[in-house]
């Protein structure tokens, strides 16, 4: 809502400068989303007074003039003193009051002024016409002044150019706001100043009863609470005058003609959107009436809007029919014409009329007011908010109207704004008033009384507000404070409150507490602590272990990130995963885009274009991880089922190499180590990994993927990814990703491990090499060795792996181990270990066909 | 007394060959010629058998004087050579030590879940629980039960992402479905008042969502906290005193916090904070705008609506809520410029944090 403060003071008067103005406006709940200052542009710009003109010595159509511009020109004893300006227009004498440019102003077009010599003649200034200063396109000659303007004021000052526009967000609750009306009385309630309309409107002459030429009816009072029409006859079509052009201006509008302009100038000062119909233009019946239908459209109805386009309705729709076009009528609330009683049966059965408007979005291309226009018919209602906004944005057609009616017009101001509007006309276009109004309005709202408990609303705030503070913001608000009885029993005091027809917002007490709060002032409310009893800050043993994981993989060198939630079918198909019956993807039914359709069901997608992105830019070294949902749809279930998952990506090496420390390439065990200090941190004691065949992980590269479990509890997968993924996400390969279920990860987390004696008596360390075929796992030699080394065995490190055709064999491996034997109570015997080393050796040949090396 | 002659003189030749060892190998080795099994002097005591009986106590003091004297020497030598040998290994094994160390590199949290984090820390000092929901919802626990009328313009597909309904229903709104993507971790609040009585302090942290196309300012997934306590006696001044805490401890305790009413229609009141610009401190400039404040949430007591859909009586209870974008405040707080950049995982970005 734009709100020229020039208008405003018309109306009420402000108390204070502009910044503190816009604050206290801030501070009130009318938030300023920005002030435009006009008239700034003619700065150096003022009235200034010929004194003499004479032709210049060298040139026919110049003249050398000397102009009085106050005490913008000082002589040497400070005293003012005329400048010689020399100037080429011709439509001015000595004596005349123009506008001059000084030296150093700037003209709108951009132009500086500067000193200048023009044909040898010294020129301190110009005079300047109303095109030069943007005013017009009068470049004839100068714009001569009133003789009464006042020598060296700013012109923009003079002219009435200077204004504010203040550019307020008006919330959806605070319909009254869209008027310069509602501003003012909303600054007359924070200033606790009187207010009015300002600008007073003639009596118009009135001349035959408009119900002998319209009559109206409304087929449901649910999209049309009520409808008002007028008749002005005889007008001219034309120019509005300047004072009306200037503020449909400044309240955003294009100024078209005077009756148009007049219909936006009382939407912007009384928040009644208007429609004036060239009455001519509507078919007349037997009587020569015109016939106003408001009624929904018609299911594919074509209608063409005033801006040309022509639209497609649907029932939702209302629309403004002329109801005696192609054989008319309506049943419902019907007023005007001889006896409205009467004539509501007998419309009854009916035909479909013109549409010639939608309702309180725009009017008709058909019966638009013309240059042509005569009569006009003046429409003046209060439309369905719900219905308009619903039309409004399924046509995609908004408009000053619309945004009104969207949060509501106040029914009981219609008529009002109409007789002001149809007085105005007559001002500015001329012609004649029919006498009376054609005003269908089926059931008038009237507010409910409510009661406003001061104890309570004191309680509430936090504040002790005083009574008589409260009754003065609510009645300068527009409620009706029906009886003050009460008043005087302070804090006990229960005071009835009737709310005004102009704020729907306004109906339980609550709304007034929010009414006497925001004018009172929030800033007065001191602040304080809730003093609850029952307040702890708890954490569940879920969130606090969920804490750990973030905090591991951090400490494992990886680094957070965040990706979309989002993926596509395309995306998906990408990676492959092989999902089941019950875990389809969520999807979208307006996407922003088709990449991203649908929401994820792994988070894996959006790590790679993240690694994709960091590779394309030359950073090779990505070590990423995500905790975040994903999404499984299901036939049958309204809701999703949503997994938190924690994934991670590893590409390139740890570091780019250092003088000390070289830059190996990460692979798969770089981030089986990442998911074994999780589950250390976790203490998970049964983690293990199980190899993945390639069905089962189609998007990793087989052999080199594995599922982590807990026990049987699955946890998740491990691997690098399979290179054909890598390509079809334009990522340099090997990618090593893990992607575990958090929900599972906490649950097959110990709440600590228990404590361990530390070892009294040494160990006694021996190796253990044996060479195996390719396919027994390390793993499994590792079970046969704990199985055989019972209690004795301590510990059990693979220490190297190593592979050689010539003296191994094709397809053999050695495994070396390094065991430690260790009793607990006591220091074990060379023999008696050599013992036990033995048995183990021999178990682990013959458990796994291992050779024992010497 | 030629052998005491001889005793003089291997004293002097093995004090010299002690003074004269370069270091303390060398001295070893003089020690083994001298001491040792095969030593001179042990030779010297060796020889004691042919020495007359009655020189013998004499000349065997003589010999244990000397070995005495010899051990002594020698233990000096050592400790002497030993100190300049560390010295000199000391000196040699300096480093450069502008060199950089070696370890992997501690990783890093992202800026919203560290923010996040750190919020909710703020909180749970002054006594609120953390509750999560889903990020996918029904239409009644997004908006119906927070106050949303059913033509809002925030309900409609241009706002807010729907989901394809597999229930089989086919709900009234916009005639397809009315699962979204949540547009507000406020839902969670419905949740909790359904399933516990108050007292209650909770903070929902979640991942949101609206249709906004991703640019500098704005994204289509963003991060909200939301705070609701419902309580007897909770005053609009509990309110501003909560968020005024808040804000110290996340900005510093030397900006202040301003409240503009404004319309939330699960709140009422309903307010606005804003807090001090702190880079002009007030005074107005480039970045709030000149207006010396930037905006930080919504706010405002809990609407007696709201009560009425999870029954919770506004005459005994009243509460307030808040809302915030975790986003937005990165922003304010880090100056980053782009928010994409939250969602692109640029290592080189991370890193920074």
């Amino acid at each position: 809502m734009r709100v020229s403060l020039k208008w405003l003071k018309t109306m009420v008067d402000v108390p204070c400068d502009l910044r503190e103005f816009t604050q206290k406006l801030d501070l009130t709940g009318t938030a300023v989303e920005g002030v435009e200052v006009t008239g700034t542009a003619l700065e150096g710009i003022v009235v200034g007074q010929v004194l003499t003109r004479e032709r210049h010595p060298d040139a026919d159509r110049l003249w050398v003039t000397t102009v009085d511009v106050g005490a913008h020109n000082l002589g040497e004893g400070g005293a003012p003193e005329p400048v010689q300006i020399v100037c080429g227009a011709q439509n001015f004498e000595a004596g005349d009051k123009v506008p001059v440019a000084l030296v150093g102003a700037t003209l709108p077009d951009g132009s500086r002024i500067k000193k200048a010599k023009m044909r040898g003649v010294e020129s301190r200034g110009m005079n300047c016409s109303a095109r030069e200063l943007g005013l017009g396109e009068d470049h004839a000659g100068l714009l001569i002044l009133h003789p009464s303007a006042p020598v060296g004021i700013p012109i923009a000052e003079h002219l009435g150019l200077s204004d504010a526009v203040i550019d307020l967000e008006i919330t959806p609750n605070r319909p009254d706001c869209m008027s310069m009306l509602g501003i003012a009385r909303e600054v007359g309630a924070i200033y606790a100043v009187p207010w009015s309309l300002g600008r007073e409107v003639p009596a118009a002459l009135v001349g035959e009863p408009v119900e002998e030429l319209v009559r109206v009816s409304i087929d449901d009072a649910q999209r049309c609470a009520r409808y008002t029409a007028r008749v002005i006859r005889g007008v001219k079509i034309g120019p509005s005058p300047q004072w009306l052009a200037e503020r449909v201006i400044a309240a955003g509008a294009r100024s078209i003609n005077n009756i148009v302009d007049v219909t936006n100038y009382i939407m912007f000062e009384m928040g009644q959107p208007l429609h004036a119909f060239d009455l001519a233009t509507l078919a007349k019946d037997g009587e020569g009436r015109a016939h106003i239908v408001v009624r929904a459209a018609k299911p594919g109805e074509r209608f063409t809007t005033l801006d040309g386009v022509e639209r497609v309705l649907d029932e939702d729709i209302t629309c403004i029919v002329d109801g005696n076009a192609a054989g008319a009528g309506a049943a419902g609330a019907d007023a005007g014409g001889a006896g409205a009683a009467g004539a509501a049966g007998a419309a009854g059965a009916a035909g479909a009329g013109a549409t010639i408007g939608l309702a309180g979005v725009m009017g008709g291309l058909a019966s638009e007011v013309t240059e042509d226009t005569v009569d006009i018919l003046l429409e003046s209602a209060t439309f369905s908010s719900a219905h308009t906004s619903r039309t409004s944005r399924k046509l995609k057609l908004f408009s000053e109207a619309s945004a009104r009616y969207e949060r509501g017009v106040d029914g009981a101001s219609c008529d009002t704004a109409s007789a002001r509007a149809a007085a105005l006309m007559v001002e500015v276009a001329g012609g004649v008033l029919c006498e009376g109004v054609v005003d269908v309005w089926p059931a008038p709202a009237v507010p409910e009384l409510l009661s406003f408990r001061v104890g309570r609303f004191c309680d509430f705030i936090g504040a002790e507000v005083p009574i008589a503070d409260i009754v003065g913001i609510l009645t300068r608000l527009g409620c009706r404070m029906a009886c003050h009885d009460q008043a005087d029993s302070g804090r006990d005091s229960v005071l009835p409150v009737q709310p005004p027809t102009f704020r729907p917002d306004l109906t339980r007490e609550i709304d007034l507490y929010e009414e006497v709060l925001r004018v009172w002032g929030m800033e007065r409310v001191a602040s304080t602590l809730p003093g609850g009893r029952g307040r702890i800050g708890e954490q569940t043993t879920e969130q606090r272990r969920q804490a750990t994981l973030g905090r591991t993989l951090r400490a494992s060198s990886l680094n957070e990130t965040m990706t979309y939630a989002f993926s596509s079918p395309a995306a998906d198909a990408a990676v492959a995963m092989p999902f089941e019956e019950h875990q389809q993807a969520v999807e979208l039914i307006n996407p922003m885009n088709g990449e991203q359709s649908v929401m994820r069901r792994s988070i894996l997608p959006g790590l790679l274009r993240s690694v994709a992105y960091n590779q394309s830019r030359g950073v090779a070294n990505v070590h990423l991880y995500e905790q975040g949902t994903v999404f499984f749809a299901s036939e049958g279930r309204k809701l999703p089922r949503e997994r938190q998952m924690l994934a991670a990506v590893l590409a390139g090496a740890w570091a780019e190499g250092g003088w000390n420390n070289p830059a190996e390439p990460l692979g798969f065990f770089d981030g089986k180590g990442v998911v074994e200090n999780l589950l250390r941190e976790l203490n998970i004691a049964k983690g293990q990994f199980k190899a993945l065949d390639a069905s089962a992980a189609p998007w990793l590269q087989p052999g080199r993927a594995a599922q982590v479990l807990a026990g049987s509890q699955q946890l998740g997968w491990l691997g690098e990814v399979h290179p054909r993924v890598c390509a079809a996400f334009e990522v340099q390969p090997p990618v090593v990703a893990f992607e575990l279920d958090v929900k599972a990860l906490l649950a097959s987390a110990a709440q600590a491990r228990p404590y361990r004696e530390l070892p009294q008596f040494p160990a006694l360390s021996l190796d253990l090499a044996v060479v195996v075929d390719e396919d027994v796992s390390a793993q499994r030699v590792l079970q046969a060795i704990r199985s055989a080394g019972g209690a004795l065995l301590d510990e059990v490190r693979l220490f190297d792996v190593y592979r050689d055709e010539g003296r191994l064999g094709a397809g053999k491996k050695s495994l070396a181990f390094s065991l430690a034997y260790r009793a607990p109570d006591r220091t074990l015997t060379l023999e008696e270990v050599e013992k036990l080393h033995q048995k183990v050796i021999g178990k682990v040949a013959s458990a796994t066909g291992a050779e024992v090396r010497a | 007394m030629a052998l005491l002659d001889t005793i003089g003189e291997e004293r002097a030749a093995v004090l010299a060959r002690i003074e004269a060892a370069a270091g303390t190998a060398a001295l070893e080795q003089v020690r083994v010629e001298v001491l040792g099994k095969k030593g001179s002097l042990t030779a010297l005591l060796r020889g004691m058998g042919q020495v007359a009986p009655e020189q013998r106590g004499e000349v065997g003091r003589a010999v244990n004087r000397l070995r005495d004297e010899v051990e002594a020497a020698l233990a000096v030598r050592r400790e002497a050579l030993a100190a300049a040998e560390l010295e000199a290994r000391i000196s040699s094994e300096a480093l450069d030590i502008t060199l950089p160390g070696r370890a992997r590199p501690v990783g890093t949290q992202h800026l919203i879940s560290r923010l996040t984090e750190e919020i909710v820390e703020v909180f749970r000092g002054i006594g609120y629980q953390v509750a999560s929901g889903t990020e996918v919802e029904t239409g009644y626990y997004n908006f119906t039960a927070l106050n949303t009328p059913p033509d809002h313009p925030s309900r409609g597909l241009q706002d807010t992402f729907y989901v394809r309904d597999r229930s089989g229903e086919r709900a009234a709104i916009d005639g397809e479905s009315d699962v979204v993507l949540r547009t507000q971790t406020s839902g969670v609040q419905v949740h909790v008042m359904e399933e516990r009585t108050p007292p209650i302090y909770i903070l929902a942290p979640g991942r949101v969502y609206r249709r906004d196309v991703a640019d500098p300012t704005h994204l289509p997934q963003f991060t909200q906290i939301e705070g609701l306590v419902v309580d007897r006696g909770i005053t609009f001044g509990d309110l501003k005193g909560t968020l005024e805490y808040f804000c110290r401890q996340v900005f510093g305790p030397e900006r202040t916090v301003r409240f503009r009413p404004h319309f939330f229609p699960f709140t009422e009141p309903s307010a606005e904070m804003d807090v001090s610009c702190g880079i002009c401190g007030g005074a107005g400039c480039r970045s709030c705008g000149n207006t010396g404040w930037l905006e930080i949430l919504g706010c405002g007591m809990v609407d007696p609506n709201v009560y009425g859909f999870v029954g919770i009586d506004p005459q005994e209870y009243s509460g307030f809520a808040f809302g915030l974008g975790v986003e937005r405040i990165a922003c304010l707080k880090y100056n980053v410029p782009d928010l994409r950049m939250l969602l692109e995982g640029d290592m080189r970005f991370l890193r920074q944090f």
